[in-house]
């Protein structure tokens, strides 16, 4: 008798996403108001008060969130208010994760966003909205790092991504 | 050895296992009758190879590293046999990736961690809690902080399973403490996708994202354990998840009464450069026998200890404040900021053996909170 010996399949670890897709929102032209969602990480208020200055035709709405955690319903609502939402800023892991996770939420309440990340934490944010149902989430990269900068740095690598995000605003249709 | 073939061995072909080995097929064995029962191919399973399976699991990201058991059905199979119901329920959604941990994902990474199968109820109760949203598992999995998820378990199965609660109870050396450990972390890499690096973002990592489980040593406790202060039966157990740094040791040998042995508790306590500074949240508070007694003696009731550290681990504002997020003023009081946000954020358990140590573990902070469920 030939006896082969095989050996026993071992079985994935990995699991399926419980993630349906999501739609996400056409931005309207033209954007009347804009909300600023600031998590208070450092550095991302002197990016949005820079874009601030830039899209003076545009009413501003402040609103303020968590960095590591999601934003509690009225922060929520508040930068609802805005025909788009800007995100800023996710230059960490938590924070990245819930930029994304609350432009997600905003997508389902009908708002388009547009979250500003660092470029370390672009991928992971881009593989994190798949994840969530929303792959073609709009995302912008800065150049990491951000927090422990001068503010000036801060602003010097602001400009580089105001032209991106002046053309998603203003070209929307 | 020797050449001898023993009389019980089948050797009417003529073969060796030497042949078999050596040979060519085609020279095998040849002039056998077609009847023969050489001609005849039976397959035999046999168990994977651990190193070549462990280093393929580590090659594609499935490991922490260390060698696993590979996860073979049979293996899989043998916990079901302790869980209730189908395989493919979905216990938990666990994030970043939004993994649906399944009972089958939950077996087949607590068989690679080198679960026994009878863990399988607790293992599956625990990542039913990961999935709680106000454990904030999203930010705890991506986040930059080491913090790592802290199971602590209660009531009569720390006995069953043979959990340590005593000496040494943080580990090494616990079959039950490091492998559950270890399973919650396959979990969180393999359903959560809270892959190093990729989903992982943890600046440095921790040690104690390899494992991080210890049962109450509620026997030397002079105070209710963990899962009744909770309000679950004491007799029907628990399971508690926090999301906690590493933690971190309170040397006193001296202190012989509780005012001074909490002092020192407390000003190991109250660093900056902990999120708890910034982001005041729950502190873990793991105090040996010894030293529980010393202030239990002099009357402290556990709620007067939590109220005790609640109201003097405090840092000043200018140094609490240089974390990731903003301080929110809503904390601070008189230029100083509490570390706790209120009296249960304090979470006391007592463990260990001999010894006058207390380990302190500082938290992720506001956006998390732990996780307490009763076992069945």
């Amino acid at each position: 008798m030939k006896v082969n010996l095989v050996e026993k399949e071992v079985m994935d670890p990995l699991a399926e996403s419980g993630q349906k897709n999501i739609l996400l929102n056409d931005i309207p032209s033209p954007v009347h108001q804009i909300s600023f969602f600031d998590n208070t990480k450092p550095g991302a208020d002197i990016i949005l008060n820079l874009l601030k200055t830039r899209l003076k035709q545009m009413d501003v709405i402040e609103s303020k969130k968590p960095a590591g955690a999601a934003a509690s319903k009225s922060q929520l609502e508040k930068a609802a208010e805005g025909d788009v939402s800007i995100l800023a800023l996710g230059d960490c892991g938590s924070c990245t994760t819930w930029v994304i996770l609350d432009a997600i939420r905003l997508e389902k309440e009908g708002v388009p966003t547009l979250s500003i990340c660092s470029h370390k934490f672009t991928p992971f944010a881009r593989k994190l909205a798949q994840a969530h149902g929303a792959p073609n989430l709009r995302i912008v990269e800065i150049a990491h790092p951000i927090a422990g900068l001068d503010p000036e740095k801060v602003k010097e690598k602001t400009n580089f991504i105001i032209p991106e995000i002046e053309k998603i605003l203003y070209n929307a249709d | 050895m020797s050449n001898k073939i023993p009389d019980n061995v089948d050797k009417s072909c003529g073969c060796l296992i030497e042949d078999l080995l050596t040979k060519s097929e085609d020279s095998k064995c040849t002039g056998q009758p077609e009847n023969s029962d050489y001609n005849k191919r039976e397959r035999i399973m046999v168990d994977p190879d651990v190193e070549k399976i462990s280093l393929d699991f580590y090659q594609k990201k499935f490991t922490d590293g260390l060698p696993i058991i590979p996860p073979t059905r049979s293996r899989v199979n043998k916990f079901y046999q302790y869980s209730k119901g189908d395989p493919q329920e979905v216990m938990a959604i666990l994030p970043p990736l939004q993994g649906k941990a399944t009972r089958e994902k939950i077996a087949v990474n607590g068989v690679m961690a080198g679960c026994l199968p009878h863990f399988m109820p607790l293992l599956e109760k625990a990542v039913m809690g990961l999935g709680d949203e106000k454990f904030n598992l999203a930010g705890v999995n991506s986040t930059t902080h080491p913090v790592a998820v802290c199971t602590i378990i209660n009531g009569p199965v720390r006995n069953e399973l043979e959990f340590n609660s005593k000496s040494g109870c943080l580990g090494p050396g616990n079959l039950p403490n490091a492998t559950i450990g270890r399973a919650i972390r396959f979990c969180l890499i393999n359903i959560a996708g809270a892959v190093p690096g990729i989903g992982d973002h943890s600046t440095m990592g921790s040690s104690s994202k390899y494992s991080y489980c210890f049962a109450e040593n509620e026997e030397k406790s002079p105070w209710e354990p963990l899962n009744v202060e909770r309000n679950i039966l004491a007799d029907s157990g628990a399971v508690t998840l926090l999301g906690m740094e590493a933690a971190h040791n309170v040397n006193d040998h001296r202190s012989q009464n509780a005012s001074d042995l909490l002092d020192t508790i407390i000003h190991t306590a109250a660093t900056p450069g902990c999120n708890n500074s910034h982001v005041p949240g729950e502190l873990l508070v793991i105090m040996s026998p010894e030293h529980a007694r010393t202030i239990s003696d002099e009357g402290w009731e556990k709620k007067d200890v939590k109220k005790y550290i609640h109201q003097h681990a405090v840092v000043p504002v200018n140094l609490a404040d240089r974390g990731g997020r903003k301080l929110d003023e809503i904390w601070c009081k008189e230029n100083m900021v509490p570390i706790t946000r209120k009296i249960d954020d304090v979470v006391i358990v007592v463990a260990g053996g001999p010894g006058r140590h207390t380990m302190l573990a500082h938290g992720f902070g506001t956006s998390c909170e732990s996780v307490t469920l009763p076992l069945d």
